[in-house]
């Protein structure tokens, strides 16, 4: 058995072999990722879109400066932030559970999952608590002349320009498109989230069941960890146009 | 690591499927015509979904052109089939527009996207790249099953009491998102986005085991090089599939939520039967950006499957190599770059930027440059060639003949400054339906006419054929040249009826002539659908391995072959695929070595 | 025999493997940490009396850069697609590049349609009007 990698690289390409030396299943999660990468694209270049059409815009350090437990005290990013931590923490998590993978050993790939589900399953519950607290949450907005309390949701938007009334400053409604375009883009990479939690527990179960074990190569763990991390990187970009920009 | 056991045991995958076809072992009527696995099972499952749907898309143009030919006239008829939608014999203005959006969903999705490229990178792509079957052959065969399920879903939509979308094909909201605008944005308008998302699925599928395919699974000696124009035509589809069909999906989940869901996506400043709107801050031109940035691919995504078949059918009947072999995967490769970069001159009259616009306009015509470099290859390879005018050989020269006529009002098209005049009337139809749809048409009947020996083991008739080669070509031309007059005299498309302009009463005759050959011509793809279907049971039987004298390597495989393509070892290739009167010799396959004093080419 | 394979090829830099994914984890965090400093200080230019849009626009490219960064350790380290061959590499990279027309014709487009309702579509000059503390009755047709 010769080894691709020993051969020249001209080689790789006459057919017979992979020209990446890499098998099909992993080149094909490559490409689905991409694909991915697209459909996302498409979500945050249109909320840019239709930020830049917009004269006024919510500032996400008014929106987004709550923490659970800490009442109305005013701490802008720093609940995104944890989440973004745990993330990241995930991945690290998830990284070496693919390494352990490598060396075939059943235990360590155990247990870097479980913690990889874990940081999912924190992140998603970090995901709901934010989602209740802005849906829920009461602001003064002033609308027709009168002042009314609103949530941010996808029909209402309290965080537009302030004006001054009846001698304190309140908030009129801004430009609903933001509650959507952030509850929708979130929303759909909370269900990356949650479908990558899926994919690792069916992996947890399989690796206990020894079945990467008895294949010979912990692939498969591979795959599900590329898929992880491209939800990683798909929040750096949710954490950069909505939280920081 | 072990990468190389991986890739290993994927080989040992690959032999167990030859081992399966030496046995035959384990075949039930569910897994080998039903949920099957195999890549030329699939192929004729696209295919034969495509031509039902074509036959009801089809259907539709004719029903609508009888309203444009025939404005004044009734047919009680109409009312047997179609009933509340025909009262009176006549058209409903609704159900017109129903039938214009379905025909060009159905023609543009179901048949030139999933009918032509499902059909023949499903079948072409292991056979000419030596492989026994698709990378993932369970993932091919979810890809078909989501096509099927789109295929329900949109037609359950034609029978819903609202009746089916009716936007038109591009489903610009705010009228197709707002129920209240249209009968059928209501139920119509959520059926046809959710089909339209399983379709994404199934392009997915398909598109990721198309590439991977093509990258991995090539036999030995198959350099990319050395690949038939077709793999490399099939390749650049996927990928723009698999890049652009995403943000379809982005669009359309953006749509269904504006629907159901009360979010401003797309909806702004809206007075709907006196009742302003709540919805605030989106764009409806935002849509149109992200519909055309795959509707612009999609076009491509049709084309370049046509182009790739036309080519190789093309250099087999010329018994001529492919001229220019390089160029034509360069301009493949720059056609499919430069698709990515134009979308928005679908939109020049949509108040977009003229500065941004003067960019898509230079970004367009640049695509004429790769084109002309196709065009002028297909004419030098056909150039003193020994052509043999089988009926695939006429349709991809008719293929030739449409893509230049086409192209050549995509040119006028492609400038801002005459868009402005003739956006939106009778010249575009013309032009798309010229270079896109008819083109597409073409490359699928000439790949179908070429291949058929292939896929069932006996010939189409030759007769019927060169009939509907014909009155096909004759017919389209007919029925497509006028329509350039018109539009440049400003008859708009969509409209229901002209009788309210002066100006377009002088166009009576000719649409009435329009409506009256399309009916002729959609008669002769009824004689094409009978052949195809007479002849799988029917028709004279293949008796050679290699009936068109191709060097390509799927003529190397058995009559029929079974489930892993090739009964013994999958053959060694040794040279490219159009080695064809080289040394004396009519051609040379693809699977002999290269001789000692052989002439280079 | 996978055992084996594995044993010769894995074990040579195991530790330096593991060392390199945590050292990623730091940089990850460092430039995380960085990025809030910058949009704290947006916020704090902005909730100033004359707040200078130059330098929040600075800050907010700067942000972006350092965006970028992160995505390529993601994609290259945890993602292992630096160690792949360079081919592939570039098959996943370039066709990345299409985002970049995709994302400048796209928001110049938006800015355009905010040009075109500032000013009816061209047919006035468009006067900036002081955004915050408008007058009340500003915008109380909005229901």
């Amino acid at each position: 058995m010769t080894t691709a990698t020993a051969q020249p690289t001209t080689k790789l390409w006459s057919g017979g072999k992979s020209p990446f030396n890499v098998s099909y299943g992993k080149l094909m999660m490559w490409y689905f990722l991409m694909s991915d990468a697209f459909t996302f694209g498409a979500f945050l270049i249109s909320y840019g879109t239709i930020r830049f059409s917009q004269n006024v815009w919510a500032d996400p350090n008014h929106v987004f400066n709550a923490f659970p437990f800490m009442g109305h005290a005013n701490l802008p990013l720093a609940f995104v932030s944890l989440m973004t931590f745990i993330l990241i923490f995930s991945s690290v998590t998830m990284v070496l559970a693919v390494h352990e993978g490598h060396k075939m050993n059943r235990k360590g790939v155990e247990k870097w999952l479980v913690w990889t589900i874990l940081g999912g399953l924190a992140f998603l519950g970090c995901q709901a608590w934010e989602w209740t607290h802005l849906i829920t949450g009461e602001h003064e907005v002033l609308v027709n002349g009168a002042i009314q309390s609103w949530g941010t949701t996808v029909t209402h938007n309290p965080w537009g320009p302030e004006v001054l009334f009846n001698g304190k400053e309140v908030a009129t409604p801004g430009p609903i498109a933001f509650g959507g375009y952030f509850f929708g883009i979130t929303g759909f990479h909370g269900f990356h989230v949650f479908s990558g939690v899926v994919i690792n527990i069916i992996m947890l179960i399989q690796t206990r069941m020894k079945v990467f074990e008895n294949r010979g190569h912990y692939e498969m763990i591979e795959k599900a960890g590329l898929y992880w991390h491209f939800v990683d990187l798909v929040w750096v970009f949710v954490f950069l146009c909505f939280y920081l920009v | 690591m072990s990468n190389e056991a991986i890739l290993h045991e994927h080989q040992t995958g690959a032999h167990d499927a030859g081992h399966a076809h030496e046995h035959h072992h384990h075949e039930t009527f569910i897994t080998k015509y039903v949920f099957s696995q195999d890549h030329k099972m699939i192929a004729k499952q696209f295919l034969i979904t495509g031509i039902i749907w074509a036959i009801i898309g089809g259907l539709f143009s004719v029903l609508f052109r009888l309203q444009l030919g025939y404005p004044e006239s009734t047919f009680p008829w109409l009312e047997d089939f179609l009933g509340n939608w025909a009262k009176g014999g006549k058209l409903d203005p609704d159900f017109y527009y129903a039938l214009v959006t379905m025909h060009g969903t159905i023609l543009v999705f179901f048949v030139l996207t999933a009918g032509l490229s499902g059909t023949f990178s499903n079948f072409l792509i292991p056979l000419q790249v030596g492989a026994r079957d698709m990378a993932s052959p369970f993932l091919n065969m979810l890809s078909y099953w989501f096509f099927f399920a789109a295929s329900i879903v949109m037609m359950a939509s034609l029978f819903v009491q609202t009746g089916p979308a009716s936007g038109g094909w591009t489903i610009y909201p705010p009228l197709s998102a707002l129920g209240e605008a249209s009968s059928g944005s209501k139920i119509g308008m959520d059926l046809w986005l959710i089909s339209m998302s399983l379709f994404i699925i199934n392009a997915l599928l398909g598109g990721l085991n198309y590439i991977t395919t093509v990258l991995n699974m090539r036999t030995k000696g198959m350099s990319m090089t050395r690949m038939p124009l077709t793999m490399w035509a099939f390749f650049f589809t996927a990928v723009l599939g698999v890049l652009s069909f995403p943000v379809l999906l982005s669009g359309c989940i953006l749509l269904l939520f504006d629907r159901n869901l009360g979010t401003s996506f797309y909806l702004s400043d809206i007075v709907i039967n006196g009742k302003i709107l709540p919805n605030e801050g989106g764009s409806a031109i935002l849509f149109q950006h992200l519909f055309w940035f795959l509707g612009h691919p999609e076009v491509y995504i049709i084309i370049l499957p046509a182009m790739g078949i036309a080519s190789e059918v093309m250099s087999v009947n010329s018994r001529k190599p492919i001229f220019g072999y390089m160029a034509m995967v360069g301009s493949l490769f720059a056609i499919a770059a430069l698709s990515f970069l134009v979308w928005a001159h679908h939109m020049f009259v949509t108040g977009l930027n003229p500065f941004l616009g003067s960019f898509f306009v230079l970004l367009t015509l640049l695509i004429a440059v790769p084109s002309a470099i196709k065009v002028f290859n297909w004419l030098t390879t056909l150039w003193r060639g020994n052509i043999r005018f089988t009926p695939g050989m006429l349709f991809a020269i008719g293929f030739v003949s449409m893509f230049i006529s086409g192209g050549l009002t995509g040119i006028f098209l492609g400038n801002s400054a005459l868009d402005i005049h003739l956006h939106d009337t009778y010249f575009i139809v013309a032009h798309f339906h010229i270079v896109m749809g008819v083109a597409g048409m073409f490359g699928m009947f000439a790949g179908l006419y070429h291949w058929y020996p292939k896929m069932y083991g006996r010939y189409m008739n030759n007769t019927l054929a060169y009939i509907h080669f014909w009155v096909t070509l004759i017919g389209s031309y007919l029925i497509f040249w006028p329509m350039h007059y018109e539009g440049l005299a400003g008859m708009p498309r969509r409209y229901y009826e002209f009788s309210g302009w002066e100006s377009f009463n002088m166009f009576g005759g000719l649409n009435q002539f329009i409506s009256f050959v399309s009916i002729i011509v959609f008669a002769a793809q009824l004689l094409f659908v009978f052949n195809f279907f007479y002849s799988i049971f029917k028709g004279r039987k293949v008796t050679e391995l290699n009936p068109w004298g191709a060097a390509s390597l799927e003529w190397s495989t058995p009559i029929r072959p079974g489930h892993g393509n090739w009964p013994g070892e999958i053959p060694e290739v040794h040279r490219w695929a159009y080695d064809y009167g080289k040394d004396g010799r009519d051609f040379i396959p693809q699977t002999e070595p290269v001789g000692e004093d052989e002439s280079k080419h | 025999m996978s055992q084996g394979a594995t044993a010769e090829a894995g074990h040579h830099d195991d530790g330096t493997q593991i060392k390199r994914i945590w050292k990623t984890f730091w940089i990850l965090s460092v430039i995380t940490i960085i990025e809030l400093g910058i949009g704290l200080s947006i916020y704090t230019i902005h909730k100033g009396d004359n707040p200078n849009e130059l330098l929040v626009l600075m800050f907010k490219g700067l942000v972006c850069i350092l965006t970028l960064a992160k995505a390529f350790y993601i994609v290259s380290v945890f993602m292992h697609l630096g160690d792949e061959i360079r081919n592939m590499i570039m098959t996943i990279i370039v066709p990345l590049l299409l985002f970049v027309w995709f994302i400048v014709a796209f928001l110049w487009d938006g800015n355009a349609w905010k040009n075109l309702k500032n000013t009816d579509a061209g047919s006035r000059e468009y006067k900036e009007q002081p955004q915050q503390k408008l007058p009340a009755k500003e915008k109380g047709h909005k229901d």
